[in-house]
């Protein structure tokens, strides 16, 4: 089966802050597959390098070392996120557009045709719950709403993968299930997600498998039941174990 | 509570504005007749007298529809306004226009095509249109006497607005009341739009009187003013038939003309006439 | 050309969407109806100095608009984040770049005929004579000198830190190009040596914006400048134009952008 998302000894460094210091190794040969149809957990620390990895992915950096791919294409070229959707973890989106404009705008970037837009839409207002707010400008929407917006942005070009930034930070439980609902079905209709969490309660609910990279490197890659069954543990201390966290001797 | 203590604060304020205005008032309008200058004038301060020349040069450039030289030009932008009436056409001063000279590179080659490289004057009429400039200039700095001058002449001459004009002028003599060139543009408005000689030769004359008085002064009048004055009084003394009186304000002009010949021929043919005319004719 | 074309469609809608265009169309029909309204000496045919104040007013707010709207675009694109959803779909940033000058480029010849329409109105009703093909060439020219001074803009704002120190920068030396870049021979010619050189060099080098400049013929009623001359001048801004782009392209495709 080939791999949807595909990392090969990614490496990231960054110019030193000050002079005399060393490069900075934000991603240290990094390499991860993800399969078509599941779910996949992207979980660290702050700090860890998951930021870098998915600011590679999405092309607003560029790797020091190694590749990156998406269905198979490099993401140095743009077609790579042609059927990609990204929720990113602060969204901010143009405010002085209203909901369907920006929708609208995004489907012309896709190349989406008029009618077609127009289904897409409707149906995604209704699925965000959008619709009475549909011609207010963004910037009157609270940020459960503008949220709400991230997430019909994302699933515009009907992706076959979907790249979500901590999801659920900052929305209330309601919006919590909301979401984890929204990623369910998507992943009954066969779309791939790939998201980064702090909520490992959540992760463990959805995710299919899971990566932990901590200081750059992946430390551990595998099925969340196995991971689980094998430390026989909930899937915090297994996180917390691979990440070197010793707790304070009573 | 807050709210009424809120009103009744702006009103004490607005109460407060509107004493201190009341009191201020007499002073500022006494302030003004004194002559004072405006509150424009003062705000400017001496760059008034910058911006007016700037304005008046304006007026000189919409004069010449825009074909005009800049500070950077080879030749000195001519000396001497164009506006002030001389009879002459674009032609006349081409060699003193004639500022562009052949471009230097290709840049400048294409540049030519977004400037304005014909000479020409504003006629028929457009010579409004440099009017607002001179009005301006006048009001920034009121002791540029061309700008009246210059604008009374088009006002006259070619726009028949003979009221306004004098209007105008005697504007620039309340606030220039020794200019003898703003004098001397009053009188030929009286002589020439109005055909009124008495008061055309009053105001001649005063105007020669300043004149005289400013060099007795030191302060070195253009003699081609006095010429100017004085010519005007003689052919105004000659087609009254006061000949005695034309041949003196001949004499007159030709001590300060460049060239007195001319008018060394006019006061022989008067001297001829004077000679010829029966005993009575003459008043003195 | 459907991303740029999408891209444009934004930059167009928050144009008249923000205040900048209502506030300095009000202020310019305001004091032109001013400047129009008082009499000299009586006189109500005089209009030649209303066509000035209209003119140089339009010039003074075209150029704040194209600077103004330009310089914050990216800026502003990265300082709300919007560049991150908008690079995470298929889209270079090359597209971007294109996209966003388009957009200011398009929205200030949208501002440009509103603003010419209106002096068409007013100053017509004065002349009562339309003189269409020289009002189309001074806004033609003028719209292809703004298209310089927006991708001159875009550049610096992939240069400069912010946007108020791009908008000064370059309003400076757009201003100081339009007032003093045609007679830097001059100055040349007149200085020593290595210097002079410098001043020559410069010359050549920087856009000659005051060739787009046409105010004159119109206040003048001079009649029209060759339509190949309009072509030409045409082709300049579009090269001039392209090349800035070009440089700024080179700089965004090589700057981080980090989440």
């Amino acid at each position: 089966m080939d791999a949807i998302l595909e990392l090969k000894n990614l490496r990231v460094e960054f110019k030193a802050q000050a002079a005399g210091q060393d490069r900075k190794v934000a991603v240290k040969d990094l390499n991860l597959r993800v399969n078509p149809g599941e779910v996949f957990g992207f979980l660290g620390p702050n700090g860890a390098g998951k930021t870098t990895t998915m600011n590679v992915l999405l092309g607003f950096v560029n790797a020091t070392g190694g590749d990156a791919f998406l269905f198979g294409v490099n993401v140095r070229e743009p077609i790579a996120r042609q059927r990609i959707g990204y929720l990113p973890e602060l969204t901010y989106y143009y405010k002085f557009l209203t909901a369907e404009e920006i929708l609208r705008f995004y489907a012309k970037i896709f190349g989406i045709p008029r009618a077609e837009a127009d289904r897409r839409i409707e149906r995604l207002l209704k699925l965000v719950e959008l619709e009475g707010a549909r011609r207010r400008p963004l910037k009157t929407y609270s940020k459960g709403m503008q949220q709400r917006v991230g997430l019909a942005q994302a699933l515009i070009n009907d992706p076959d993968l979907l790249v979500l930034d901590e999801p659920t930070s900052g929305l209330d439980p309601l919006g919590r299930m909301k979401v984890r609902e929204i990623i369910q079905r998507l992943k009954g209709e066969g779309k791939t997600v790939f998201f980064s969490s702090h909520e490992l309660g959540e992760v463990e609910t959805i995710c299919d498998r899971v990566a932990i990279i901590n200081q750059g490197e992946l430390k551990i890659e595998g099925s969340v039941a196995q991971l689980v069954a094998q430390h026989n543990a909930n899937l915090e201390q297994v996180f917390l174990k691979y990440i070197g966290y010793q707790p304070a001797q009573n | 509570m807050k709210r009424l203590t809120s009103c009744l604060v702006l009103l004490l304020l607005f109460a407060a504005c509107f004493s201190v205005g009341t009191l201020l008032q007499p002073q500022a309008a006494a302030w003004s007749q004194h002559g004072q200058d405006s509150v424009v004038q003062v705000l400017l301060g001496d760059g008034r007298w910058l911006l007016a020349n700037h304005f008046f040069t304006k007026a000189d450039v919409y004069f010449h529809s825009g074909y005009y030289p800049t500070i950077f030009d080879r030749k000195n932008p001519h000396q001497e306004s164009h506006m002030a009436g001389h009879t002459h056409e674009a032609g006349d001063h081409d060699d003193e226009l004639d500022f562009m000279g052949p471009p230097r590179d290709w840049i400048e080659r294409f540049g030519r095509h977004a400037m304005i490289t014909k000479h020409t004057h504003l006629e028929n009429g457009q010579e409004r249109e440099i009017l607002p400039w001179l009005k301006i200039a006048a009001d920034i700095d009121p002791h540029i006497v061309e700008t009246y001058t210059v604008a009374a002449y088009w006002l006259a001459n070619q726009l028949h607005k003979v009221p306004e004009a004098e209007q105008f002028l005697r504007e620039g003599l309340r606030a220039n009341p020794d200019s003898y060139e703003i004098l001397f543009s009053l009188g030929r408005l009286y002589y020439e739009n109005d055909h009124d000689s008495v008061r055309a030769r009053n105001v001649w004359q005063l105007a020669l009187r300043r004149w005289k008085d400013q060099e007795a002064a030191g302060r070195n009048p253009e003699k081609f003013g006095l010429e100017e004055i004085s010519v005007n009084l003689a052919r105004l003394e000659e087609n009254e038939r006061h000949l005695a009186k034309a041949i003196q304000y001949f004499e007159q002009a030709k001590a300060v003309s460049p060239a007195p010949q001319n008018l060394a021929q006019q006061i022989e043919d008067l001297k001829r006439q004077l000679a010829s005319a029966p005993p009575g004719t003459q008043a003195p | 050309m459907n991303t740029v074309f999408a891209l444009s469609g934004v930059v167009i809608k928050e144009l008249y969407r923000r205040k900048d265009f209502y506030v300095l169309f009000v202020l310019t029909a305001l004091i032109t109806l001013m400047v129009g309204s008082v009499r000299f000496f009586d006189d109500d045919k005089i209009i030649r100095i209303v066509k000035e104040a209209s003119l140089l007013l339009i010039w003074i707010s075209a150029l704040v608009i194209a600077v103004g709207t330009a310089a914050r675009q990216i800026p502003a694109e990265r300082e709300n984040r919007t560049i991150f959803p908008l690079l995470a779909k298929p889209v270079t940033r090359a597209q971007v770049l294109l996209g966003k000058f388009a957009g200011c480029w398009f929205a200030v010849g949208l501002t440009l005929v509103v603003f010419y329409l209106f002096f068409g109105v007013v100053i017509g009703s004065r002349e009562h004579h339309w003189p269409l093909a020289n009002y189309f060439q001074v806004m033609w020219l003028q719209w292809s000198m703004l298209g310089i001074v927006t991708a001159l803009v875009l550049f610096g704002s992939l240069v400069f830190a912010a946007p108020s120190s791009n908008s000064t920068i370059c309003l400076i030396l757009v201003i100081g190009i339009l007032l003093l870049g045609g007679y830097l021979n001059r100055v040349a010619a007149q200085q020593p040596g290595p210097l002079g050189a410098l001043i020559y060099g410069i010359y050549f080098v920087i856009p000659h914006l005051e060739w787009y400049d046409l105010r004159k013929f119109v206040q003048y009623d001079q009649g029209l400048v060759p339509w190949s001359y309009c072509l030409l001048a045409t082709l300049y801004a579009a090269l001039y134009a392209a090349l800035l782009l070009f440089a700024a392209w080179l700089v965004f495709r090589r700057k981080a952008l980090n989440l």
